[in-house]
């Protein structure tokens, strides 16, 4: 895509643009110092939001932490959604890429700005400067489309800067929300990561749905986009929280439950929270639960022991975790079917 | 697949990390198959091996935790349960008794004690058992020595 932007810039020299072409490298050079501007607002914005954010990539972040911790990916719905997100975040960087390079060489770069806003597939009707600052990546496609020829680049960039401020505001009073439930959301997340997360996407949406009237531009298109045309930086997040997560989790796990290994004894993972809880033999020996279902796929013994698995785990352990058990096997389940 | 792999590097670096620990066995991977594994193991001492290096060759299957490795002896040696051509080991634990919580280094330790400790009534090798149920501890022993000092042994000069 970079090098196709290159080629209609090269191929293309229309007699109007080289009229204005040292005007617009003016221009670009102080949309571009804009634009440094911008990311940086974007960073910090993510970062001091990065609590507040936490509301909106908490479902994917929480659900994805315990699947980290037990490595596998067993998890049905959610594998689709973060294969959707995965794509758009995809789209959204490539968009981004070839917007730096057609703010680079504006005139002829609408090529490049049609294309992309092909390939997103939405519709970026909105020349409103406040879509692409509210969401980022994929939007400023479609500012540049809507400029094609046209010379306002640095006035729209400067939209875009006033946007940006004005939306600050605005998500952090959005933002405000989350924090207050995302405590919850931490403690339960390990055991019923799913529910958690369709829970939270819902909320997600029902937070992100009021919005669409106050900018009609700005966010109908893309809501779903909106927390994952951040890439980079909601991994990280999303990183740090696991970190975050694993170290709080881990110790406590430890203190509580003494003498429990801190990695499975066959995969050698660590163990996390429902896994340190689950005692599926009488002998004490205690392993993932991934590994577990394994073994009873298989031969079905202890590898502690060598005694075949009783069908039930141990009374009491079953009667505190049963749900979660059952759950994660539900969910292992759902994966050998797909694969 | 994945899984096999993962544990498998994983006692790669524990076996990295402790290699001091256990100066008996000297585990270590083929450098271009995590699948392929070599170990050298001294004969214990008070047995017809002492002074004996023996080089066991492991093949990890994909299924590993589940399944165990295929061990044999590269090295000749003249015990019952350890066939005298192929270096095939008749070894519970790498037949049914397998556990998924035994690694490689275990299997060596194992090994180690069975060279100890031979099951002549599950031979391999006929003629070693054979002694050693006729009672003939002394000719097992000697030959069991010869060999050690044959094949397993550094060539003197």
């Amino acid at each position: 895509m970079v090098s196709d932007s290159f080629t209609t810039a090269a191929s293309i020299p229309s007699a109007p643009n080289t009229k204005n072409l040292g005007k617009k490298k003016r221009i670009n050079r102080s949309a571009k110092l804009k634009q440094c501007k911008f990311d940086a607002r974007r960073e910090q914005w993510l970062s001091q939001g990065a609590v507040k954010n936490k509301g909106c990539n908490d479902g994917r972040d929480d659900v994805r932490n315990p699947l980290m911790h037990m490595r596998k990916g067993c998890n049905g719905s959610l594998e689709k959604l973060e294969m959707r997100i995965s794509g758009q975040e995809n789209d959204g960087l490539i968009h981004q890429d070839s917007d730096l390079e057609s703010t680079s060489i504006s005139p002829t770069s609408f090529n490049c700005g049609v294309l992309s806003s092909n390939d997103s597939g939405t519709n970026f009707t909105g020349s409103s400067s406040s879509s692409s600052s509210s969401s980022s990546g994929g939007c400023f496609s479609g500012n540049i489309t809507e400029e094609e020829g046209d010379d306002g680049c640095l006035d729209d960039w400067e939209a875009v800067a006033d946007a940006l401020a004005a939306h600050d505001k605005h998500q952090n009073l959005c933002h405000e929300s989350p924090p207050a439930h995302e405590p919850v959301e931490q403690m339960v997340s390990p055991t019923n990561g799913l529910g958690s997360g369709g829970d939270n996407s819902k909320h997600e949406s029902a937070r992100l749905v009021p919005r669409d009237p106050g900018n009609t531009q700005a966010w109908s298109p893309d809501d779903a986009f909106r927390p994952q045309s951040l890439p980079n930086l909601s991994k990280q997040h999303s990183l740090a929280n696991s970190d975050w997560h694993y170290g709080g989790g881990v110790p406590w796990a430890a203190t509580a439950v003494t003498s429990v290994p801190s990695s499975c004894p066959i995969c050698y993972e660590d163990l996390d929270l429902t896994d340190t809880s689950f005692l599926p033999c009488f002998c004490g020996f205690r392993l993932c639960l991934f590994c577990h279902k394994r073994i009873l796929e298989e031969d079905g013994r202890c590898p502690g022991c060598r005694k075949p698995y009783e069908r039930d785990p141990v009374e009491t352990e079953a009667s505190v975790h049963g749900g979660s058990l059952t759950f994660r096997l539900a969910r292992s389940c759902s994966m050998i079917e797909r694969s | 697949m994945q899984a096999s792999r993962a544990r498998l590097f994983k006692e790669y670096k524990e076996v990295q990390r402790e290699k001091a620990v256990d100066p008996d066995i000297q585990l270590s991977c083929d450098d271009s198959n995590i699948f392929k594994w070599t170990a050298l193991i001294k004969g214990p001492s008070e047995t017809p091996f002492e002074g004996g290096v023996f080089q066991l060759a492991f093949s990890v299957p994909e299924q590993y935790p589940l399944q165990p490795p295929q061990v044999r002896f590269l090295t000749k040696i003249f015990h019952p349960n350890v066939h005298f051509k192929t270096g095939e080991i008749c070894l519970d634990i790498l037949k049914n008794a397998w556990s998924p919580a035994w690694t490689l280094q275990s299997v060596c330790r194992a090994i180690i004690a069975l060279m100890a400790h031979p099951e002549p009534d599950s031979p391999l090798n006929c003629d070693s058992g054979n002694l050693l149920r006729s009672g003939d501890v002394r000719g097992y022993q000697s030959m069991a020595r010869m060999y050690t000092k044959l094949a397993a042994m550094p060539k003197k000069g």
